[in-house]
């Protein structure tokens, strides 16, 4: 008996699956949710959907390309459709092979948009570019940097779009943000942006031992310095993990790259550090506890 | 009486690992003190679990039902009788050998043998245990090793110049599944309790982007990890840390076609690869970041979650309408594709080919070998990712298996 009700009720749940798959917009042709996405006379939301249901019906012609370029560059558009268009036409650029033919236009449409009105549809626009390392909004990114009046978007984003190709001459304007940043934001993506740079290393140095700083700016000063001089970070995290007077997150931190990424030989005959990473491990902190733990898992300590 | 139970006839630990699709095992008698019975003494086999471990299923032969338990007759002289053992469908493993294949004498209770085994299976991201959570993002920081590992070559695999050799033809599904397979096999060097989860796009995924798994964005884009988690010491090109900010509720995800939607794109391959685009293509852009164009998105971990349950949507697709055999028509979409698009072709850059059409380098050299199984080989054609449970022919079962697509 149970088992029968069980498999009515599957079948019904299986049936409504089907119905409901059928029902779905997906079930719509890719060119019938294209002429939605592109008729005016639809709802924004209507057409921001259509947009989203099938992007590659934005390249399915160079009609229909052009046609969803022109959305997307027609400042007249509601800007959830011109947003939409803009994603479907990125999803499709994962077709290569496929979108190739018409990448040229898309990235030409893109770099008319850099100056849009529109602060999320420009700054997505640069991300694009950003990561296609264009040399024109890279150029025009540093200039904003450096000038303030020519600013596309605000520093701390400049600077994370321009560590997706990091040029040396991104350097000395990310230390100037560096030693005076206008925010906490604009700080701690000047920091990533140098963390390829190894003369930067004093800096993370200074800032992850400096207690009086942010924590997330001591955890990517941390991380940076690791990378650059991974012997000077080792020496340091000893020392914090040493000083009592530490915050728990920074111990927790160091102990985790001690861990995963610390030089072995070093740190197993450390039997000072070993001890003090055993009594870490039976504090009060959940963190400090975790990272001891699978520290002392490492480098044979277990007590 | 003592036996000698072998996974994957191997007496080698790295291969007692099972998935759903069956693993040939083998057992014999090494001591036959006290042993009962003509010649060949009755021995059942039979999985000891506890209620969160995984679990294992028998059979005798290549055919049949499996059981929960197997009786066999082995002979006293020493000589191996082959079995066949697979992960009970809906009981992975949650930890390393949390499972022991047993043997016991006829209908008595004393174990006279036995093997300590895992069930590893791909699973929803979202629903792997804390333990489990931790094993993967470690094993992947070691494999990043701060920009300065084996992923860079992963990283160098899947790029704009590489891009025509995986993407916008029908060798889009078939060389990221190798793809995958070649990263999952590297992290399990590391660690080899760890499988590949994947993330479902279509669902809400609370605990995916939270500071201990694969981070919690903020406003700007940029991505934060907790002060134990390996991941922010996360390096690619240079650069510290990941860029990825969602355009959606990721507890409620919509744009993205749903499971549902895309299983009932069609029952023939070019119909269903038109999944590159929605929902594959619109699950990256629905972030901005790295992970949205092509040429940067595998600098994101997420990339790989999100191409797992691509591929996870292809296995569903393929068990529920038998398209596993590269001989049936509808399995894939035959034509005069651009190379490394077609059945027969090798597969860059395991292929080790460089220059026109291929790209001019071939990073990362051939596929990681597995201890389990042989296929795909070293160099992979296109054919090769289709039966990946070995359906059609059981040497072609690429070791992997997802957690909602059973075998049989």
């Amino acid at each position: 008996m149970t088992t029968k009700k069980r498999g009515t009720k599957k079948s019904k749940s299986a049936k409504k699956a089907t119905a409901a798959a059928k029902k779905s917009p997906a079930k719509r042709s890719p060119r019938a949710a294209f002429a939605v996405a592109t008729d005016e006379k639809k709802t924004t939301a209507e057409r921001a959907k259509a947009f989203a249901e099938a992007p590659l019906a934005t390249i399915a012609s160079d009609k229909s390309l052009q046609e969803s370029l022109n959305v997307l560059r027609d400042r007249s558009q509601p800007i959830k459709v011109r947003l939409a268009a803009l994603q479907s036409l990125q999803a499709a650029t994962f077709s290569v092979i496929e979108f190739e033919p018409y990448r040229e236009d898309y990235l030409a449409a893109l770099r008319e948009l850099v100056d849009d009105p529109d602060a999320e549809l420009r700054q997505r626009v640069l991300g694009i570019l950003s990561r296609e390392k264009d040399g024109y909004v890279q150029k025009r990114l540093l200039e904003g940097l450096q000038d303030t009046s020519k600013a596309l978007v605000p520093p701390e984003k400049a600077l994370q779009l321009l560590s997706y190709d990091v040029h040396a001459e991104a350097y000395p304007v990310a230390r100037e943000i560096l030693n005076a940043p206008p925010n906490p934001e604009a700080k701690r993506e000047a920091l990533r942006l140098l963390s390829a740079d190894a003369n930067s290393a004093p800096v993370f140095e200074k800032l992850m031992r400096d207690k009086d700083e942010d924590r997330d700016v001591r955890q990517i000063s941390a991380a940076a310095l690791q990378a650059v001089k991974p012997k000077r970070f080792q020496e340091q995290a000893r020392e914090m993990l040493l000083d009592d007077k530490e915050y728990d997150d920074i111990q927790a931190t160091a102990l985790t790259a001690l861990e995963q990424f610390g030089d072995e030989k070093a740190v197993a005959k450390d039997q000072k550090l070993m001890d003090r990473v055993d009594e870490l491990g039976k504090g009060k902190s959940a963190k400090v506890k975790k990272s001891a733990k699978r520290f002392m898992s490492r480098y044979g300590g277990e007590k | 009486m003592d036996v000698e139970i072998q996974i994957n006839n191997s007496p080698n630990a790295n291969a007692r690992f099972l998935i759903w699709s069956p693993t040939r095992c083998r057992i014999r008698i090494t001591n036959p003190a006290g042993a009962q019975g003509q010649g060949q003494p009755p021995i059942r086999i039979s999985a000891r679990t506890t209620a969160n471990s995984g679990s294992v299923v028998f059979r005798k032969g290549t055919t049949g039902a499996f059981a929960a338990s197997l009786q066999l007759g082995v002979p006293v002289n020493g000589n191996w009788v082959e079995f066949f053992a697979a992960g009970q469908f809906g009981r992975p493993s949650v930890s390393l050998n949390d499972v022991q294949i047993q043997a016991k004498h006829g209908n008595g209770n004393q174990v006279i043998g036995s093997t300590p085994c895992t069930v590893r299976i791909r699973k929803n991201a979202n629903n792997l245990t804390p333990a489990e959570r931790d094993r993967f993002i470690a094993a992947f920081a070691q494999l990043n090793n701060q920009g300065l590992g084996r992923f860079a070559d992963f990283r160098d695999m899947h790029t704009s110049v590489s891009s025509p050799q995986a993407h916008g033809a029908p060798g889009f599904l078939p060389w990221h599944r190798a793809y995958l397979l070649d990263l999952e096999r590297e992290l399990q060097a590391i660690d080899a309790s760890v499988a590949l989860p994947y993330w479902r796009f279509d669902q809400g995924s609370p605990n995916i982007f939270k500071r201990d798994y694969l981070g919690e964005s903020d406003n700007l884009g940029t991505v934060f990890f907790s002060a134990t988690n390996p991941l922010q010491f996360w390096k690619t090109d240079g650069v510290t840390g990941i860029n990825r900010r969602p355009f959606f509720n990721t507890n409620n995800p919509t744009g993205v076609r749903t499971e549902a939607q895309t299983l009932a794109l069609g029952t023939t391959y070019p119909n269903f690869r038109t999944m590159e685009g929605n929902p594959h293509g619109s699950a990256h852009t629905s972030f901005g970041g790295s992970i949205s164009s092509i040429g940067t998105a595998a600098r994101d971990p997420l990339f790989f979650l999100l191409h797992c349950n691509v591929d996870r949507l292809w296995a569903k697709w393929q068990r529920a309408n038998n398209r596993f055999n590269p001989a049936v028509a509808a399995s894939f979409d035959s034509g005069a594709w651009p190379i490394g698009h077609n059945l027969p072709d090798t597969m860059w850059p395991w292929n080790g080919i460089t220059g026109p059409p291929r790209p001019p380098t071939a990073p990362g050299g051939t596929m990681a070998p597995s201890p389990i199984v042989t296929a795909p080989g070293l160099s992979p054609r296109v054919r090769d990712s289709l039966d990946f449970q070995g359906k059609i022919s059981a040497p072609a079962c690429m070791g992997f298996d997802y957690d909602d697509v059973p075998f049989s």
